[in-house]
């Protein structure tokens, strides 16, 4: 049907080939390579806060359960039983010391030993036959934290995740840490929409030019303090590393000031100032920007905004994570959690909450009118005149590559990577030429595991 | 249908200004002149919601409604929970009821333009006194048909709800509504429909 080596090389030029947002043969590719080799989001460290607490995510169709077992290690294992395949864990979330798989009765500690198997000295000769000693639930091939949110890749040479994301994590703080106690992870809600994942991540990664269009309503009825949503051209689009995003311009005034405007109490902003660096603080109070949202590759999103919630002038701020789970090249899971600092007020917390419901997850108004624009696109984009159409994504470049912005200095962008005033699509570019990178990595072909029996393993 | 635990107003950081009633006996005879005030409160609902005549709908809540309708999640038998305690799609008071309507009569709400074609089916309504003089309980399941454009497949919604009416100087006003979805992974593109 096409070449892929041709839908790169347009990708990179910054011209997107339109079937690329549904297209099997692509999705298939993707499977293989992007989501194969990636850090993928799996949960956070929160949601499993006690020994024996679990909950169940997938990689693609990979499910995973990821537990805390008894000595508080958290554990990624593959959601299969080692002898005919059944799903060992069927809830996605509760507390358990085993899984016991329900066709034969094997099972598993929760941190994916072995401890029953039964019949094993009658059915296989005891360990002799199947050495279930050591034996254990498939761990994910690579497993990583920061700030608590817990990452798998399927590659086990995957580079560690911290150079993965590399200069990103400077701005994951922002979201992530807020205090010496890091955050609490809520939900996620979940809903399925019919649109392909790469749109959610390249819109939330630096898509500011949508924001006076898309989500004018929102301005509109009042639920911000800026009266006019092309306040945003005046924020900047920063790319570092695993991520990049969006930052909007506060008003003059101290860092002190400035958080205060977007709706922190004072005791979090006492506490943002003993656990963010110097070049962090700077960042608000010396240059004055506040981050809004930001995707890492491949589908994990972020998103930080300040509403108002009441019939007053007051704003109170939310952060917001979701993952664009794919599960075809024409459909996608969006999980959506809501994040809060350990440490806040107990009614920073309550308003926080509904600053996150009412404009983003499956009831929230700025997420309702992304997901309409999403779906309408994803369903042209899967017929044979998208395949010759190639949309133009070079916004913020001139044909000779030169950019028609400068990146900020470092007197006035006190973050890593590469940071930009207004409208740009620089980073839908990196990301997609990130995507590109993976695409022509190619598929893992790993070696097969063998379970039980030893010299049966064989390389796929 | 319903939640093996209940939904409660007290899951929720925002639902302490609720209502607490909570049913009294067995339901009403369907032949009791409270379940069919009940009964006709909910399906002239229907009416205004898949017509979308949502300010009429809202002139139909307490000032300190709480419409709630938390995330429903798989767990295991034993578990003893099957809705999330702290998270929800939607947790609303009159002021963010108020706000999501207004910005569907901007003319920038493009999820719902062109609009969805809606219909509420609504059965299953009993109907209990409660604890509270002046307000009544009832049940009730809806399932909501939602189709939007020509090209992809419509969705369904089913929940089951659990509703207080307050008489208020004589008409019926809805005091809280806890909605039970049947769903885990919602199948809808979002909610900017009301259930």
């Amino acid at each position: 049907m096409f070449d892929l080596s041709d839908v790169v090389g347009h990708v990179r030029d910054g011209m997107l080939p339109a079937h690329i947002y549904n297209d099997s043969e692509v999705f298939a590719a993707e499977r293989e390579t992007v989501f194969a080799r990636s850090w993928v989001f799996l949960a956070h460290e929160s949601e499993i806060p006690q020994a024996g607490d679990y909950v169940v995510r997938r990689v693609m169709e990979n499910s995973f359960i990821v537990s805390r077992a008894n000595d508080g290690a958290v554990h990624a294992m593959f959601n299969m039983c080692l002898h005919r395949g059944m799903q060992v864990c069927r809830a996605e979330q509760g507390n358990a010391s085993h899984f016991r798989c329900p066709y034969h009765g094997w099972s598993y500690r929760n941190d994916g030993r072995i401890v029953g198997l039964p019949f094993h000295r009658e059915a296989y000769g005891g360990e002799a036959g199947f050495n279930k000693r050591g034996q254990r639930l498939l761990p994910a091939p690579a497993m990583d934290t920061v700030n608590g949110l817990i990452f798998v890749s399927l590659d086990p040479d995957a580079p560690p995740l911290r150079e993965f994301l590399g200069d990103f994590a400077f701005y994951l703080d922002y979201y992530t840490r807020q205090s010496p106690s890091g955050v609490e992870v809520l939900g996620p809600q979940r809903w399925r929409i019919k649109a392909n994942w790469k749109i959610g991540a390249e819109n939330f990664a630096g898509d500011m030019y949508h924001t006076p269009q898309t989500h004018a309503s929102v301005v509109e009825i009042g639920l911000f303090r800026e009266p006019k949503a092309e306040k945003r051209k005046d924020g900047t689009t920063y790319w570092a590393t695993g991520g990049g995003g969006t930052t909007y311009k506060l008003p003059p005034g101290t860092l002190e000031e400035r958080l205060r405007y977007v709706g922190y109490p004072d005791e979090m902003i006492d506490r943002m100032k003993r656990v963010w660096s110097a070049e962090q603080l700077d960042l608000i109070g010396r240059d004055g920007f506040m981050v809004s949202a930001a995707s890492i590759v491949p589908n994990l999103s972020l998103v930080h905004n300040w509403p108002r919630v009441a019939d007053s002038d007051d704003v109170l701020p939310f952060v917001s994570l979701r993952q664009w789970q794919p599960i075809s090249e024409n459909e996608t899971e969006v999980l959506s959690w809501f994040l809060v600092d350990k440490e806040a007020p107990e009614d920073f917390k309550a308003l926080s909450y509904k600053a996150y419901l009412m404009c983003f997850g499956s009831s929230g108004m700025f997420e309702q009118d992304d997901v309409e624009n999403w779906v309408s696109l994803t369903a042209t984009a899967g017929g044979t005149m998208a395949q010759r159409l190639l949309l133009n994504g070079r916004m913020g470049l001139l044909p000779d590559g030169s950019t028609i912005v400068p990146p900020l200095g470092r007197d006035a962008w006190a973050g890593p990577g590469e940071s930009r005033v207004g409208y740009g699509e620089y980073n839908q570019r990196h990301l997609m030429n990130r995507w590109a990178d993976l695409i022509e990595a190619g598929p893992l072909r790993p070696a097969g595991v063998s379970v039980g029996t030893p010299g049966r393993d064989g390389a796929r | 249908m319903t939640a093996r635990v209940p939904v409660s107003s007290a899951d929720s950081p925002l639902g302490g200004r609720a209502t607490q009633a909570a049913p009294v006996g067995d339901p009403l005879p369907f032949s009791a002149p409270l379940h069919l005030a009940a009964h006709q409160w909910l399906v002239e609902e229907t009416y205004l919601l898949d017509r979308q005549d949502l300010e009429e709908w809202l002139a139909r809540m307490t000032e300190d409604v709480h419409y709630f309708m938390p995330i429903r999640v798989t767990t295991s038998q034993g578990a003893g929970y099957d809705t999330a305690r702290r998270m929800a799609h939607f947790d609303e008071d009159l002021y963010s009821l108020g706000r999501r309507v207004a910005r569907l009569r901007t003319e920038h709400a493009w999820t719902e333009d062109p609009p969805s074609r809606l219909r509420h089916h609504l059965s299953n309504v009993r109907t209990f006194a409660t604890d509270v003089p002046g307000e009544i309980l009832v049940e009730s399941a809806v399932l909501l048909f939602r189709s939007r454009g020509d090209v992809n497949e419509p969705s369904l919604v089913s929940a089951g709800r659990s509703d207080v009416l307050r008489s208020v100087g004589g008409a019926w006003r809805l005091a809280r509504r806890h909605i039970t979805v049947d769903e885990s992974v919602l199948r809808t593109q979002n909610l900017a429909v009301f259930l």
